[in-house]
């Protein structure tokens, strides 16, 4: 029973939104391109799913580099800033400075200095993901209980043994934390990069892209499209780092048992 | 008369420039003694194993375990925790091996050491649990069997069945005394509680608080193996009674 209200509820609320949203365009005559029904928005997707298709391939790309790439050098930084205070220290306040510029400002200049395309797309991807991994894979790092140390020092395991068989298993589950964060955004990172660097490949780009063709030949069901094809790709991300979080913590992290009770 | 296994001479202690925490503590601890460490919250009977385990440096004065300094003895100790202490992504096994895999030894003949010692505190049928698993009791079991991997002298017991309900902590405080038997190293044991104190322990070490200070050290004249028994005797109560006294004696009367 509680097993089928988990799919019965969503599912009746999303009828319920369908529902209000044909009756209100037709109970106030709303015009298409002020909002256009779902089956157009459907028709118009499946009209254009080729140039969709492709500009969601490109932006993926994009969004999955930085994202690797941010997961990859995010790591690396707080390994760095989690073993020594004094780089932590340092730096810190750096990566605060990044974080709270806010990315579009970076975009122009990074289409100034990489040019427009791939390059940049994922660079302006790494930035906005890139903060919170570092954050809390550090927290995770320097947060193990004093009495585990201790315990540490007592079995005169070396500082290597210490990060490896302690600190690092200890800050999974806050990388994972910080990964899941990257990963609902870094569809942002992409599109946003496209906006400012997608006509790459000649006549079509990614899907931050086709918006921008879309709104300027005033295709607003095409634009919705794009929209939904942006929220479908989000999912991939999210999807993708929900299954690698159930594989590295099932066995013993309360997160994943208590939920499942 | 052999020279003591720990000695204690004039130690101090305080935290940075905080209070005085020991006040010119001296005890010498032989070998196969069980020492109980009891007072007052506050008395520093928990920071003295700390420095005996050199965990935390001693300000002034000097500790010498089995004639050495504290760090250079640390491998002939072990420490078992107030908490359990075990890394939860380990299973039981995983767990009791970490100071074998640490020291280097192969996995074969670390996971054998590790299944006799988990036989040892009666969790042999638990090996591949996590701890998320195991009750308060069994954690702490596993948390010994750990600590018996190396075989150490001394053992080192920070208050570890506090948080336990009272029959378990007698079962354990039993099993302890068994496992004593076989391996028959030497303990500092920091507890709360006078009867686990009596039961345990050849020496009574009772300490009084601001500043920490050795008040008085009394002798427990029951013989090992102690049992069940031993714990219903008269003699065994009126024992109980005369800790609680000193104890009581040295506790500030206006909690």
């Amino acid at each position: 029973m509680r097993k089928n209200l988990k799919w019965f509820l969503p599912v009746l609320t999303g009828m319920l939104i369908l529902a209000a949203w044909v009756g209100l365009k037709a109970g106030f005559g709303i015009r298409n391109f002020v909002l256009p029904g779902p089956l157009t928005i459907l028709r118009a997707a499946a009209a254009e799913r080729t140039v969709l298709l492709s500009a969601a391939e490109i932006t993926i790309s994009g969004a999955a580099l930085g994202f690797v790439l941010a997961a990859v050098i995010g790591i690396l930084a707080s390994m760095v800033m989690g073993l020594s205070a004094a780089l932590r220290l340092s730096l810190y306040p750096y990566i605060l400075i990044l974080q709270m510029t806010p990315v579009i400002i970076f975009a122009p200049v990074m289409v100034i200095w990489l040019g427009p395309g791939l390059p940049t797309v994922t660079f302006i991807t790494f930035l906005i993901c890139f903060f919170p991994i570092v954050a809390n894979t550090t927290q995770g790092l320097i947060s193990v209980d004093k009495n585990l140390v201790d315990l540490f020092r007592m079995i005169n395991a070396d500082p290597v043994q210490e990060v490896i068989l302690l600190r690092v298993p200890h800050a999974l589950p806050y990388f994972l934390t910080g990964l899941k964060i990257a990963g609902s955004i870094a569809m942002i990172g992409g599109i946003t990069g496209d906006l400012f660097a997608g006509n790459a490949s000649g006549n079509s780009g990614g899907l931050g892209y086709m918006v921008l063709v879309y709104e300027g030949e005033l295709k607003v069901p095409e634009l919705w499209a794009a929209g939904f094809t942006a929220c479908f790709c989000g999912f991939i991300f999210v999807s993708f780092v929900l299954g690698l979080n159930w594989y590295l913590l099932h066995k013993w992290h309360d997160s994943i048992i208590k939920s499942d009770l | 008369m052999t020279s003591p296994l720990v000695k204690i001479s004039s130690v101090n202690k305080r935290y940075g420039r905080g209070a005085l925490i020991l006040d010119a503590l001296s005890l010498d601890v032989a070998q196969g003694e069980f020492v109980s460490l009891i007072g007052p919250s506050g008395c520093g009977k928990s920071t003295l194993l700390k420095l005996i385990a050199s965990l935390s440096p001693v300000t002034e004065g000097l500790i010498t375990v089995d004639e050495k300094t504290p760090r250079e003895a640390r491998e002939e100790m072990a420490f078992i925790f107030q908490e359990p202490t075990l890394l939860p992504w380990r299973t039981v096994i995983r767990n009791v091996e970490l100071p074998l895999e640490v020291k280097g030894m192969g996995h074969t003949k670390r996971a054998g050491i590790a299944e006799r010692m988990l036989k040892l505190v009666g969790l042999d049928h638990a090996m591949e649990h996590y701890p998320r698993q195991l009750s308060g009791g069994m954690k702490m079991r596993v948390s010994i069997a750990r600590a018996l991997t190396l075989f150490p002298k001394i053992l080192l017991l920070d208050e570890p069945f506090g948080a336990l309900d009272e029959m378990t902590r007698d079962r354990l405080n039993e099993e302890l005394l068994a496992i004593r038997l076989a391996q028959k190293f030497t303990a500092f044991f920091v507890t709360h509680s006078v009867a686990e104190a009596v039961f345990l322990s050849s020496h009574i070490v009772v300490m009084s608080a601001n500043p920490g200070r050795l008040h008085k050290t009394i002798p427990v004249p029951f013989p090992y193996p102690r049992t069940v028994e031993t714990r219903e005797s008269p003699a065994f109560q009126h024992c109980v009674t005369e800790v609680s006294r000193v104890l009581r004696s040295v506790t500030p009367q206006t909690l």
